[in-house]
């Protein structure tokens, strides 16, 4: 324990010299800058700022890049809170509460929230990282296929609690989602499914592409051409900060969020995306008064922006103990410091001390530069909305273009955004939440392959899922949730067909 | 919910829940038809097309309880007083798909402004010139020049 | 009608801004910025060499190279893209051994082929390293005969995870497989890093990999290496023998990395390239961060590394052949 304070106070001394700071400013605020736009978040960013990198010593590329990883995870929910354009998959969920307080007039205290929220996720999850990053390291190793099939139907089971409207119609748009994403080469059996002369498809839709359309083209369909346009915010000064009342509804869901999303991160894969969802869900469960979620509950902002940013902090956890990245940002991040002669994995602790207690101080480094920096910058992001709407929206639009293509380079997506913002619109009018869309596109391709891969691995005896402990646990959870959380809405449906059988 | 149980509209024709858990239903049948052409396998060992089969059956089978709840106004009341702009603007988006990689990202963007500003919203020209211009040429340069992100440029290297 | 003259007015001043700009095309290549495509994710291993590589060009060249992610269908989207682009010389290509194995797939499949082999030109091959065949160091396999005995015993039931279906590392599986004569159980992951993952947890029993990640796995005993596909054995693994060593005589196989244009590029062009791509490998900054990596530099010109390429693509196309279509094979 002694070693590791003294580890991290060296860690510490390297990375709080001037001229390092002043690297960890400026990667926050590159950061914040592209990740402003949407699609191109933390990946993007640190890969296209890679090789100006090349030529820095170790300690001061590393503190840059990790100033570019925070600044860009915040710099999308700048976007979903103030514009409704999620940045990513797991900003889905900010966009809904968060932008419903932008147009209350509570736009500042809502990405103040967002910043204080990923601040407190993010450092507390650093100090998870470095305590207890080996011994999770194993638990993590422990999670196959089958697990990570009960870990993701719990996700799925999710969607009950995550819109408040009819739940036929929110299942209805899940099966949608899910059914989006099981378009693109089977990674099973090498079939192109859906292909339709489009190669651009083979790895899927983009869940960026489709996020930006459903909740960000769409918002603007239906707000451009109404005939009153919308009256411009004029944010005062006093409106900037969070009220008292909007910081003690946050802490807890903030409090749950970090842990929520540090433990699903930790799991290696993708589902760290989930943990907002999750987050959200949770929130609005535990919520005595749910039905103020989608109208601007500070919680579903609190909760999943910190749960988003705990996620990716957990991340970190295989890939600095196992060397194992375990998920694309995590793998640039490998990358990057691989160019910079840490190699992580088994050793990297024993091995390489101070290059290792340099990056998790460069980690605590960035978190609090980025608060610093991103306070004062909220009266700046706010005032953006001072701007006419005429003016405003045909800039969000092109950002968005920009955007969605320089994610993979590809007009396949800005398509796939267009077609996605005309059917946002039409659900909207119709009265579909487009939120589960999202997640079931999210889940989908991994859900489907957990599940083969786990078939595969016992050749097609479902066993499998009870002979493994964490799995049945989790299946047995799920089975609970579906029950309490189901059962009534089904019966309720069922009674519902009943009496239309009776009159028609 | 003080929606009429039934759902029929006040004019008698389809509602709005009605006619969209229709539309879902027929969208199921056209991917169960779609997945044909996959492997469907077994239970044991499911196949590319089980789950795309799947899901479309959860689809339809949520779309026809949709449909049968009915629900909302009448299909023929709803408002679609924004819809000719909105359909502008999705034209608007699929012109930029088509001439990104063509014309470059900068003559896109001007292409695009100069729409939204000019024709859709009316602006005064030289305020229309001003951001059309600004926002072109500034976004190209702090993404591509300063921050490296490859945008495309016209074949005349613009 | 005034925007519109005002549109016109920004086209016109904008194609005028454009002679001097389109003027020097004529002078000596590259007058330009060069576009890279990488058709991988950022941070893949194509990403990871193409980055450096870029960086080292731009030295060289004078000119910018810009590297674009663009991936999609496996390395399908970028390829094709690539191969479609005008052999000028400003689009130039970071592949991988997989840029064989799309085209042979796509035939498997009846599909309209997204690129032929024949539309790329090879410039130099930046990396190459053999596949090593891991196992867990808890597994009662010392050597690649225990292993082939075992797997004999009990046919489909060893499992082992890859990259992807056809992706390369279930490529180098299947060659071993059929060389040996064994059946093994095949559990598809979508990457290198979640294939090694599954080894590591103990929810497959092998895995051929790139010897970057596991060498640390190996030197802190958690997994054990029993063979490595390269032609001779790697440094860093020197008790480790080949396949060939072993008697499995066409069992060679080499995650590799290079540098393609179109086909149809010009001959001076080639040589600029060729030539800037024989210093790239010579400059310092570029060998620290491929060290850095754990990648070693193998370089080959564009005739040699033709030749190389040729080779490889007729054992990948064999493989694939063998292997079919999983799903009809099943039924």
């Amino acid at each position: 324990m002694t070693d590791t304070l003294s580890n991290l106070f060296l860690g510490f001394t390297v990375a709080l010299s001037p001229d390092v700071l002043l690297f960890a400013v400026v990667g926050c605020i590159i950061g914040t800058l592209v990740g402003m736009l949407p699609g191109v978040g933390p990946l993007a960013g640190i890969s296209l700022l890679l090789p100006v990198t090349f030529g820095l010593n170790p300690t001061t590329a590393i503190v840059l890049l990790a100033g570019i990883y925070y600044g860009a995870m915040y710099g999308g929910s700048t976007t979903s809170i103030l514009m409704r354009i999620p940045g990513e998959a797991a900003s889905v969920m900010t966009c809904i509460d968060g932008y419903a307080m932008t147009q209350r007039g509570r736009g500042g205290p809502a990405l103040a929230i967002a910043a204080i929220g990923s601040f407190i996720a993010g450092t507390v999850s650093v100090v998870g990282l470095m305590l207890l990053a080996p011994p999770l390291a194993a638990v993590a190793l422990r999670f196959g296929p089958p697990e990570y099939f009960a870990l993701l139907t719990l996700g799925l089971l999710v969607l009950a609690f995550l819109t408040g409207g009819s739940m036929p119609k929110s299942l209805a748009m899940a099966a949608l989602g899910l059914f989006l994403g099981t378009i693109g080469i089977d990674l099973m059996s090498g079939f192109f499914r859906f292909q339709y002369g489009l190669i651009e498809l083979g790895d899927g839709i983009g869940i960026v592409p489709v996020a930006v359309g459903l909740f960000g083209i769409s918002e603007i369909l239906l707000t451009a051409g109404q005939e009153t346009p919308p009256q411009v915010q004029k944010p005062k000064l006093r409106d900037l900060p969070p009220s008292r009342e909007e910081l003690r509804a946050a802490m807890g869901p903030v409090g749950r969020g970090t842990v929520l999303g540090f433990l699903i991160g930790i799991v290696p894969g993708s589902a760290h995306v989930i943990s907002s969802f999750v987050s959200y869900a949770l929130e609005r469960r535990l919520s005595r008064h749910p039905e103020r979620f989608g109208k601007g509950a500070v919680e579903g902002v609190a909760g999943p922006e910190s749960a988003n940013n705990a996620a990716a902090c957990g991340s970190f956890v295989p890939m600095l103990s196992l060397g194992v990245p375990s998920g694309p940002i995590p793998a640039v991040m490998l990358a990057a410091l691989m160019v910079h002669g840490i190699a992580p994995g088994p050793l990297l602790m024993q091995q390489q001390p101070e290059l290792f207690w340099g990056f998790i101080a460069s980690m605590y480094v960035g978190n609090l530069v980025l608060l610093i920096l991103n306070l004062p910058l909220v009266g700046l992001f706010v005032n953006l909305l001072r701007i006419p709407y005429a003016y405003l929206y045909p800039a969000i639009l092109v950002f968005c273009v920009l955007g969605v293509y320089s994610v993979n380079n590809s007009v396949i997506d800005v398509w796939i955004m267009t077609v996605m913002g005309a059917l946002g619109y039409v659900l909207r009018k119709f009265d579909f939440e487009v939120a589960p869309i999202v997640l079931g596109l999210v889940l989908s391709p991994m859900l489907e392959t957990a599940l083969r891969q786990s078939l595969a691995m016992s050749s097609g005896s479902y066993a499998i899922f009870i002979d493994r402990p964490i799995a049945v646990g989790m299946l047995a959870v799920a089975a609970a949730l579906f029950l309490v959380s189901f059962l009534p809405a089904l019966k309720r449906g069922a009674g519902w067909r009943r009496t239309i059988g009776l009159e028609t | 919910m003080t929606v009429p149980i039934g759902g029929r509209g006040p004019a008698g024709g389809l509602t709005r829940d009605r006619f969209a858990g229709l539309v879902l239903v027929a969208l199921a049948a056209f991917i169960a038809w779609e997945t044909r052409v996959l492997p469907l396998g077994t239970f044991r060992e499911p196949g590319p097309g089980y789950m795309p089969l799947l899901t479309a059956v959860v689809l339809g089978v949520m779309g026809l309880v949709v449909a049968l709840r009915g629900g909302g106004p009448a299909l023929r009341d709803m408002s679609w007083s924004e819809g000719r702009h909105a359909a502008m603007l999705l034209a608007a988006c699929a012109f930029a798909a088509l001439a990104l990689e063509r014309i470059g990202y900068r003559l896109t963007v001007i292409a695009l402004l100069v729409f939204f500003l000019g024709v859709l919203e009316r602006k005064h020209p030289l305020a229309v010139a001003v951001v059309t211009l600004a926002l072109a040429f500034g976004s190209f340069f702090l993404f591509s020049d300063l921050l490296r992100v490859p945008l495309p440029r016209s074949p005349w290297g613009f | 009608m005034s925007h519109f003259r005002k549109f016109m007015w920004a086209v016109a001043a904008a194609s005028m801004l454009l002679v001097p700009a389109a003027a020097p095309a004529q002078d000596a290549y590259p007058s330009r910025p060069i576009t890279m495509i990488v058709p991988f994710p950022p941070g893949g291993v194509a990403d990871q060499s193409g980055r450096p590589v870029a960086a080292a060009l731009e030295k060289i060249l004078k000119q910018p190279v810009v590297v674009t992610n663009r991936p999609g269908a496996g390395g399908a989207v970028g390829m094709a893209a690539a191969a479609n682009a005008k052999p000028d010389g400003y689009t130039i290509l970071m592949a991988l051994s997989s840029i064989s194995i799309i085209p042979e797939a796509d035939k498997l499949f009846g599909r309209q082929p997204a690129y032929q082999m024949s539309q790329l030109a090879p410039v130099a091959l930046v990396t190459a390293d053999p596949t090593v065949l891991v196992v867990s160091a808890d597994s009662p396999w010392k050597t690649v005969e225990d292993f082939v005995e075992d797997a004999k015993k009990r046919p489909g039931e060893i499992s082992f995870s890859s990259s992807g279906v056809y992706g390369t590392l279930h490529m180098a599986m299947e060659m071993f497989a059929h060389a040996a004569d064994i059946k093994l159980r095949h559990v598809p992951f979508s990457g290198g890093g979640p294939a090694l993952t599954a080894l590591l947890g103990n929810h497959v029993q092998a895995l051929a990999s790139g010897p970057g990640p596991v060498i640390p796995h190996i030197k802190a005993g958690k997994l054990r290496a029993l063979a490595s596909w390269g032609e001779k054995r790697l440094d860093a693994l020197p008790d480790v023998p080949t396949f060939k060593e072993l008697g499995y005589k066409d069992v060679e196989f080499y995650i590799w990395s290079g540098v393609f244009v179109p086909a149809g590029t010009p001959e001076p062009v080639m040589k600029v390239l060729r030539d800037a791509m024989r210093q790239v490998v010579e400059d310092p900054e570029f060998k620290s961060a491929m060290e850095k990596l754990q990648t070693p530099v193998v370089y080959m010109d564009a005739p040699e590394f033709q030749k190389f390429w040729d080779r490889d693509a007729a054992m990948l196309a064999a493989a694939v052949q063998r292997v079919g279509r999983i799903e009809e094979k099943k039924q």
